[in-house]
C-alpha cells in the first residue's frame, strides 16, 4: 500500500517535471528549426518544428556579414578571463572564512553577502565612469575588468570547504604543511565539483551578459555575442528573425557543451550546498 | 627527556572554562590515559598539548621547553583523530607517507618506514584502495599507520577506537599496546571507556568538568578512588554510595548502624568532619541469610541474571544498593544481610567529595607503579 502510494506520488512528479521540460524547451527547438527556414517559411510555418525547405543561408549570412569569429573570440575571452580570476578569488576568500581565525570575520562575510543585494544597476555608472577614465571603453577588457571577484562563488566554496571535516587540515598542520600546500592538496581536490560548478555558473553568466557589454562596446569588431544577436532583433532588423535565431543557436553551443560534460558536478554542488550548513 | 608538563594551564572560551587550572606530569615514554565523560575537558587537553588549542593561561612544558608559542607542527607530535581524517582522495599509500613526502624525507627512508608500518598494522594489499573502499577497522589503522611513520616523539590519540565494534576494538587495543612497546613514545589517550583506559594505561587520569580529579595507575583508580566522581565512573556497575554520619566509632547510613575498626575510626576523627558519604563496589558487599555483627539487613528488590553472576539490588533503609555475587542470596523480596568488608570500604567528605584516604593498614597493600614510572 505504501509503496503504491509512493509511486502515484513519483508519477505526479514525472508529469510535472515532464511539463516542466518540455516549456523550457519549447524555445530552444523554436530557435533550432527556425534557424534552417527561409525567411518566407519561417512566416509561413513558423511553428512547424521540420523546416520544409531546410537552407543553411542564415548561418552563412552570420559568416558573411558579422566578423563572427572575432565576436565569438571576444565573448569567450572575456567569459574565460572573468571566470577564471572570480574562481581563484572565491577560492583563496572561501579558504580564508572557512580556516583562518581573525577578528571582524564574520561581519567582513556578511558585508561580502550583502554586496549580492545591491542592484546592478547602482554600480553601472560609477563602473562606467570609471571604465572611461582609465581608457578601456570600447575593450573587452573594459568588459571584464568590474567583475573579477563574486561574491555567489565565495558562498558557494565557503559551503562547501565548511563540509570539509576541519580533523583533514588539522592532520596536515601537525605534520608542518602550509596553507598554500593545504589548499592545492587537500581542499581543492575535495572540493572540486564545486569549483568546477562555480566557474561554469561564471562562464556562463558571462557569456549572457548583455547590459553591461552594450555600454562598454561600441564597435562590431569587439562586440561580444549578445550584442550580435541584439543587432537581428533590434527594430529595424525585425525581418532577420531567422539569421536571430541561426546566432542564438551558435551563442548556445559553447555553453551549452560546457554543461553537458560538467552537468553532474553542477547538479551535486546544488543540491549539497543547502544541506551543509 | 619528552615528558609533557603542565603548570597551571587553564583554557576558556569567552566566559566557559573548559580545563582549570591543570597541573600534571605525563612521563617520558609512558601511556597517559585522559578519561572523563563527554565534556570534562579531555579532547581539549589533548589538543593543547598537540598545538591545535592556545592556552588562556599557564604554561606547558614538552621535553623541558615551553610549548606555549611553539606552532602544532613543530611539536613533534603525531595524533591519530576519532574519525581518522584520512584524506579521501588519496590511497592508502598516500594517506601514510603524504606528510613524510611533504616534509622531503629521503625517497628510501620514506618506503622502509612503510613498508614497515604496513607490515606491522597488517595492510598489505590494501595500500592502492581509497579509505570509502575499506572497513572501519582497517581505516582505524591506516590512521595509526599515518601517525607511526613519523616517528615522533609524543603520540596522542583522541578516541580512536570508539568507531569500531567490540571485536574490532579488542583487537586494535592490543595493537596499539604492541606499537608502543616497539617505538615507546610519549603516548597520550583519550577515551570516556573505562575498559580501555584501564587496559592500555600505565596511568590514568579521571577529568570532570575541567578538573583533574586524580592520576593514578588503573588498580590505584579502581580500588582507592580520589573523589565520589572518580568512584562512581571506574567500574561497572558503578560503585553505590550513601550519607552517612560518623558518632564514636560508629558509622550510621539509612537508619542503620555498625562499629567500625579502630583504623577507620582513626582516620575519620583525623579528618574532621563527621557528615561524610560511605562507597562500596557491588563486587565487596557480601550477601547472606544469617544476620552477622558487623552485616546491615536489607530487602531483595530485583535481580539481574549476568551468566556468570547475579547482580542484586537490595534496598537498605531508603536507598538502592547493588550487590554482585555469585554465591547463594535469599529469593527476590526476602529479607537479606549485606556484610561489609572494611577492607573495602571507601569514606568521602560530603563537603568536598573527596575521598579521607585510606587506613594505613590498606595502604601497605597498595600495588607499587612500574619502577619506569615510579613517581
Amino acid at each position: 500500500m505504501k509503496i503504491k502510494q509512493k509511486s502515484d506520488r513519483q508519477i505526479g512528479w514525472h508529469i510535472f517535471l515532464i511539463i516542466i521540460v518540455y516549456l523550457m524547451l519549447i524555445p530552444i527547438v523554436f530557435a533550432l528549426s527556425n534557424s534552417f527556414k527561409t525567411t518566407q517559411d519561417a512566416y509561413n510555418t513558423v511553428f512547424e518544428i521540420i523546416p520544409r525547405n531546410p537552407t543553411l543561408e542564415n548561418y552563412i549570412h552570420v559568416f558573411q556579414k558579422l566578423p563572427f569569429a572575432k565576436i565569438t573570440l571576444n565573448t569567450f575571452l572575456i567569459a574565460a578571463t572573468v571566470t577564471i580570476f572570480k574562481t581563484l578569488t572565491s577560492i583563496f576568500a572561501a579558504y580564508s572564512l572557512v580556516y583562518f581565525d581573525y577578528k571582524g570575520k564574520a561581519f567582513l562575510y556578511f558585508m561580502m553577502l550583502s554586496t549580492m543585494f545591491i542592484p546592478f544597476t547602482v554600480t553601472m555608472i560609477p563602473n562606467y565612469l570609471l571604465i572611461s577614465q582609465i581608457g578601456l571603453r570600447d575593450n573587452i577588457w573594459g568588459v571584464a575588468l568590474p567583475q573579477l571577484a563574486d561574491v555567489l562563488g565565495i558562498f558557494l566554496l565557503r559551503q562547501s570547504m565548511r563540509g570539509i571535516p576541519k580533523s583533514l587540515i588539522e592532520v596536515a598542520k601537525l605534520d608542518k604543511i602550509g596553507h598554500m600546500k593545504i589548499m592545492r592538496d587537500i581542499i581543492l581536490p575535495l572540493v572540486r565539483p564545486s569549483v568546477i560548478s562555480t566557474g561554469i555558473i561564471f562562464f556562463i553568466n558571462s557569456w549572457n551578459e548583455y547590459v553591461w557589454p552594450v555600454l562598454i562596446l561600441k564597435t562590431k569588431e569587439n562586440y561580444t555575442l549578445s550584442l550580435a544577436l541584439q543587432m537581428y532583433i533590434s527594430s529595424e532588423g525585425g525581418t532577420d528573425f531567422t539569421i536571430a535565431m541561426a546566432v542564438s543557436v551558435m551563442t548556445m553551443i559553447i555553453p551549452l557543451t560546457l554543461y553537458i560534460i560538467f552537468q553532474r558536478y553542477i547538479i551535486n554542488t546544488f543540491a549539497m550546498s543547502g544541506i551543509k550548513g | 627527556m619528552n615528558n609533557i608538563v603542565f603548570e597551571n594551564v587553564c583554557k576558556s572560551y569567552g566566559k566557559n572554562t573548559i580545563v582549570k587550572d591543570l597541573n600534571m606530569e605525563i612521563k617520558e615514554g609512558e601511556r597517559l590515559i585522559l578519561l572523563g565523560p563527554s565534556g570534562c575537558g579531555k579532547s581539549t587537553t589533548l589538543r593543547m598539548i598537540a598545538g591545535l588549542e592556545k592556552i588562556t593561561s599557564g604554561s606547558l612544558h614538552m621535553g623541558g621547553r615551553c610549548v606555549n608559542e611553539v606552532e602544532c607542527g613543530d611539536r613533534g607530535v603525531s595524533m591519530v583523530f576519532q574519525n581518522y581524517a584520512l584524506f579521501p582522495h588519496m590511497t592508502v599509500r598516500e594517506n601514510i607517507i603524504y606528510g613524510l613526502k611533504a616534509n622531503k624525507v629521503d625517497k628510501n627512508e620514506i618506503e622502509t618506514r612503510l613498508k614497515d608500518a604496513i607490515k606491522m598494522l597488517e595492510l598489505g594489499g590494501l595500500e592502492d584502495r581509497k579509505p570509502k573502499e575499506l572497513s572501519g577497522g582497517q581505516r582505524q589503522r591506516v590512521a595509526l599507520a599515518r601517525a607511526v611513520v613519523k616517528k615522533s616523539d609524543y603520540f596522542l590519540l583522541d578516541e580512536p577506537l570508539s568507531n569500531l565494534d567490540a571485536q574490532l576494538r579488542l583487537r586494535a587495543r592490543k595493537n596499539l599496546v604492541n606499537i608502543h612497546e616497539i617505538y615507546h613514545q610519549t603516548l597520550v589517550y583519550v577515551t570516556h571507556d573505562q575498559i580501555e583506559a584501564m587496559t592500555v594505561g600505565n596511568r590514568v587520569a579521571i577529568m570532570y568538568q575541567g578538573n583533574m580529579e586524580m592520576v593514578d595507575t588503573p588498580s590505584n583508580v579502581y580500588n582507592h578512588p580520589a573523589s565520589v566522581f572518580c568512584a562512581k565512573f571506574i567500574g561497572s556497575p558503578s560503585m553505590n554510595i550513601s550519607e552517612a554520619a560518623y558518632d564514636a566509632g560508629r558509622l550510621y547510613f539509612q537508619g542503620k548502624e555498625i562499629a567500625l575498626p579502630d583504623m577507620w575510626s582513626r582516620l575519620i576523627a583525623e579528618c574532621g568532619t563527621k557528615e561524610l558519604y560511605m562507597g562500596l563496589r557491588p563486587e565487596h558487599m557480601i550477601l547472606s541469610a544469617k544476620k552477622t555483627e558487623d552485616s546491615v539487613e536489607g530487602v531483595i528488590k530485583y535481580v539481574e541474571d549476568y551468566g556468570n553472576s547475579y547482580g542484586v539490588y537490595v534496598e537498605i533503609g531508603n536507598e538502592e544498593f547493588i550487590a554482585i555475587t555469585s554465591g547463594n542470596f535469599p529469593m527476590q523480596g526476602e529479607k537479606v544481610y549485606v556484610k561489609i568488608d572494611f577492607e573495602k570500604l571507601h569514606i568521602f567528605r560530603r563537603d568536598t567529595e573527596k575521598s579521607i584516604g585510606y587506613p594505613q593498614e590498606i595502604m601497605n597493600l597498595r600495588r607499587t607503579l612500574p619502577d619506569a614510572f615510579a613517581q
